[in-house]
């Protein structure tokens, strides 16, 4: 049987991770939570991931790079962005730059997780 | 009332009166729009508590610059419609946006109101006013967990007072000022400056007459008592960041419950307190703190109680620690004590026990304080508690967890009596270890799943016990605390029993709506809208509720419960959740609630939600108003309808909306040509909607009409009143006072579909509170059956119905005009919850006579 698949969550406000990690793991992937891009960036290099949630605006790396960066590393890596209102254009962009879907603060959590379900599930692109 | 034509510009009013019209319709669809905007979005902040939602402190930022902008347009709109009537309003949006903006950047703050609160009088809705730990008290209290000390609160207003008078902000600000010239102040010097201030200032006269005065009550309810004065920390954050950094007063004589005051409060600027604000990017001067003044328990053994093992939670064990006299010498932690595991399970046997070599105990000290003392000789080696009295102890704290939904850590006593009391009570902040997710995940992948996926959480969380149904009359009231309560209808009777339920799932019913309110406030898991939960889910059955994921399983799955007490994301208490719960306070609430009251004025308005509700009143009043002018003789466009029901109504064509006829002659139903105008009439005019003669009163609902502020004579004789339809061939505005009820209609019906769109709104009424409830769920009841959503509260309800087909959008609209034939004297009539179902019924059925014989 094939292992968990994994999801790298990456929000520089530790709320968001800490709902989204204990939430995700108990829908059954393995979850690995980040509130520093840069860290998130090097853990990006060394392990494939199923899916990455990103937020946008951060410290250090912002979403758009980080996506660019999984973009090269990783093409079959789907990237959700999730994003403030303020950004929304910024999710356009980064949409545009490859990743699947962007979901605005707020948002369900069960929103969030049957994307993930159907990303990892679902055709690859 | 004078009319906004008559007022502002008499001479224009016959030329231009249907363009004005017609533009203030334009105006009142921009204020609509703004209205139910904001609408939505205090609805879904309120819905963003119960946990399902993930957010940020921008999320919050952004709604509520959201909220202010939409709440800025309406108020905008409405000046435009009644010429810059209300520039009060104006500053209300100011107000209300300035206190959100500083909740938002958390600073500290005191809401007016008392400077004590006497203990028995907190809730936890008092939290920023009494701070964390007498709100916590205070609840447990109330919802009759346990006993706790007798004592009150120094408010938040209190210490801000009291820090004014020390001039304390001007050290703030000069401190501001240095670090904006970049000069670095040192940390140690404005602590000694502040400390020396307040200890130097009296307290405030108005502060010290009121702690003297509860000291007194104290007093003559237990004379001689002595008190225990500490910080009552504002925010969880506080709690946490300062404890143990702030000053504790224990066995303080009466006499000397000011100075304590003044030493507690002076701990607020302590070196160790003040550093910990300027490394954290506060500003160290800028606090407040209330103040815990609780009458200490006489007690011959105290201690703490953990309510699970904090190391291995699967061990289904309480671990107490204790020791004779008073709790100092356990929380110190300087000297041996008692420890003792008892089971969770009742009636909790004792499952290990190490008795300590006990030589010394902290007792009241003859002269106030807390002294040390020997115990004597013969009783070191004893147990300082009795197995009856841990079991005791166990239920109790078991009870206070059930009721904060997480494990807790309870510092307690036992009095000479006997009487158990907690002295505090406190989340015991762990994190489920990965042994116990998995434990957890393992028994629900084994547990029978009964229900996945069906309706939508309303608050999160995870609760067992045994189904209790509720399909229909059973009272409510007769539930017992702990069932999974499972309702066919999200009836507001319910709310008792749901504060008191281990979880709620109902059949119909919105994550907006009062039940789905009363479960966030008491943190019940709810389901809401799960279909057919009540045929799934058999009364009697044990249940696992869990609305975290949206499942119910079959038995207790115990993992999944130890598992959500431990969790460390319990949501509630997150900063950001605080946050949104304080926001809510001064967004939500409705204190404008009588349009006819004497507190309807720009003025009173608190909140948001004062402020729309406010405009939109105005906004209809003024519109209803404005038409009432007399039609110029020959006009084409403005008529009197007259129809076989005792109903005025003055029909303004817009346009297309009245067949031209014979001058001087009135109108009727069949020269009505506005599509959506003759299907209300239809509607209205339906055989045996409209009961003759007003309906029998009885004493209660006249009593409680009477307190109402309307013209009584008016009201009973039902005489219609300002009742004007605005038409057009495709749009109207319909809006008519019937008896006790405002009903407005705005809809706009074409072939195509494609914008049709009903709103309906029903406001009003006199009768007490809870006819008022009925009323407003047999109607949402009725206006569900016909697919609308709706929302609001018992003395309003909005319903809207949004690009349905022209056939169906005619059909809903006579369904209205039969509603408000219906329901006009109904909260007269509902005088028992089982009426609503009946008379949702009947309507149904067709049968509208029925309901009132």
């Amino acid at each position: 049987m094939k292992g968990k698949p994994r999801v790298l969550v990456l929000d520089d406000e530790p709320i968001v991770c800490e709902r989204l990690k204990p939430a995700l793991e108990k829908s059954g992937f393995e979850v690995e939570a980040f509130t520093d891009s840069r860290k998130a960036s090097d853990r990006l290099m060394e392990q494939r991931f199923d899916v990455l949630v990103t937020d946008l605006k951060m410290q250090g790396p912002d979403g758009l790079e980080v996506l660019r960066l999984v973009k090269e590393r990783a093409p079959s890596t789907h990237v959700v962005i999730i994003t403030g209102f303020a950004t929304v254009d910024t999710a356009r962009e980064a949409m545009r730059g490859g990743a699947v879907d962007f979901i605005p603060k707020p948002f369900r959590i069960s929103q969030l997780r049957d994307l993930i379900v159907s990303l990892v599930e679902g055709p690859k692109p | 009332m004078a009319g906004f034509w008559r007022r502002a510009r008499p001479e224009r009013r016959e030329e231009d009166s249907v363009a004005a019209v017609r533009r203030r319709i334009e105006g009142l669809r921009g204020l609509v729009d703004g209205n139910n905007h904001v609408l939505e979005l205090i609805a879904k902040a309120g819905e963003m508590l119960g946990g399902e939602y993930v957010f940020d402190r921008n999320s919050l930022a952004a709604m509520a610059e959201e909220l202010d902008a939409a709440a800025r347009s309406v108020v905008f709109d409405l000046n435009a419609i009644t010429g810059d009537r209300y520039p009060e309003l104006v500053e209300a949006v100011e107000r209300v946006g300035a206190s959100v903006r500083a909740t938002l950047e958390s600073r500290p703050f005191a809401p007016e109101g008392e400077v004590v609160v006497p203990l028995d009088g907190i809730g936890e809705e008092l939290a920023d006013a009494v701070g964390e730990k007498m709100a916590r008290l205070g609840s447990l209290q109330k919802h009759a967990c346990c006993r706790v000390p007798e004592g009150f609160a120094v408010t938040a207003a209190a210490c801000r007072l009291y820090l004014e008078r020390a001039g304390v902000p001007a050290v703030a600000e000069r401190w501001r000022l240095q670090g904006r010239a970049g000069e670095a102040a040192d940390p140690g010097a404005l602590s000694a400056e502040l400390q020396a201030r307040v200890k130097a200032t009296p307290v405030p006269r108005e502060v010290a007459r009121a702690v003297q005065a509860a000291v007194r009550g104290l007093g003559r309810a237990a004379p001689g008592a002595r008190l225990a004065v500490r910080s009552s920390a504002l925010g969880e954050d506080g709690e946490v960041s300062f404890a143990g950094q702030y000053a504790t007063r224990l066995g303080v004589d009466p006499p000397d419950v000011l100075e304590a005051y003044r030493e507690v409060v002076a701990s607020l600027f302590s070196p160790g307190v003040v550093r910990y604000r300027v490394s954290a990017g506060l500003d160290p001067a800028d606090a407040l703190m209330a103040v815990a003044c609780l009458t200490m328990v006489p007690a011959v053994a105290s201690g703490v109680v953990h309510t699970v093992d904090p190391t291995d939670p699967s061990r289904r064990v309480l671990q107490v620690a204790a020791t004779r006299g008073l709790g100092s010498a356990v929380v110190g932690g300087d000297v041996p004590v008692d420890r003792f595991e008892l089971s969770r399970e009742a009636p909790h046997p004792v499952v290990s026990r190490h008795v300590a070599d006990k030589r010394v105990m902290d007792v009241m000290g003859r002269r106030g304080g807390v002294e040390r003392t020997e115990v004597p000789e013969g009783e070191r080696d004893r147990p300082s508690v009795s197995d009856d009295d841990l079991a005791r102890l166990a239920a109790t704290v078991l009870r206070v967890e059930r009721y904060m939904k997480s494990a807790q850590e309870v510092e307690w006593a036992i009095d000479g009596h006997g009487e158990l009391f907690v002295l505090q009570a406190r989340p015991l902040r762990l994190d489920a270890s990965p042994a116990l997710r998995r434990d957890a995940a393992e028994a629900t992948s084994r547990a029978p799943v009964l229900m996945r996926d069906r309706g939508v959480v309303a608050c999160r969380g995870v609760g067992a016990g045994v189904v209790k149904t509720v399909t229909g009359l059973e009272d409510a009231l007769g539930i017992e605390p702990g069932r999974v309560l499972v309702a066919r209808l999200s009836s507001p009777r319910l709310a008792a029993a749901v504060s008191r339920a281990a979880a709620l799932v109902t059949d119909i019913g919105t994550t907006t709506g009062h039940l789905a309110a009363i479960a966030r406030e008491f943190r019940v898991p709810a389901i809401m809208d799960a279909g057919d939960a009540t045929r799934i889910l058999t009364d009697g059955a044990e249940v696992t509720v869990d609305a975290e994921e949206n499942v119910v399983y079959a038995g207790c799955v115990s993992e999944l419960l130890e598992e959500q007490l431990l969790r460390r994301d319990t949501y509630s208490d997150a900063p950001e959740f605080r946050l949104l719960r304080r926001m809510l306070k001064k967004i939500a609430p409705l204190n404008l609630k009588d349009p006819g009251g004497p507190d309807f004025f720009p003025q009173r308005c608190t909140t948001y939600h004062d402020i729309i509700r406010f405009a939109h009143e105005k906004a209809m009043e003024d519109l209803a108003e404005g038409q009432r002018l007399t039609p110029r003789a020959g006009s084409r466009d403005v008529h009197r309808l007259e129809m076989n029901v005792p109903l005025d109504l003055l029909v303004i064509d817009l346009g297309g909306g009245v067949a031209p006829g014979e001058d001087g002659v009135p109108l009727t139903p069949d020269r009505v040509t506005s599509r959506p105008l003759r299907a209300v009439i239809e509607g209205l005019t339906t055989e045996g909607v409209w009961a003759r003669g007003p309906a029998d009163m009885d004493l209660d609902g006249f009593l409680s009409s009477m307190t109402r502020s309307h013209a009584l004579t008016d009201q009973l004789a039902l005489r219609p009143d300002m009742n004007v339809a605005i038409a057009s061939a495709d749009y109207l505005n319909l809006s008519l006072r019937l008896g006790y009820h405002f009903n407005i209609v705005d809809c706009y019906l074409s072939e195509s579909g494609r914008d049709n769109h009903i709103y309906f709104r029903f406001a009003g009424g006199v009768t007490e509170m809870t006819r008022r409830t009925r009323r407003a769920a047999l109607l949402r009841q009725i206006l569900t059956a016909h697919d609308f959503a709706t929302e609001g509260s018992a003395d309003l309800v909005i319903a809207r119905i949004k690009k349905m087909p022209y056939e169906v959008a005619v059909e809903r609209l006579r369904m209205i005009g039969r509603l408000i034939g219906f329901t006009r004297q109904l909260d007269v009539l509902l005088r028992d919850d089982r009426l609503v179902e009946r008379l949702a019924a009947s309507f149904n059925q067709g049968r509208y006579g029925a309901a009132f014989r």
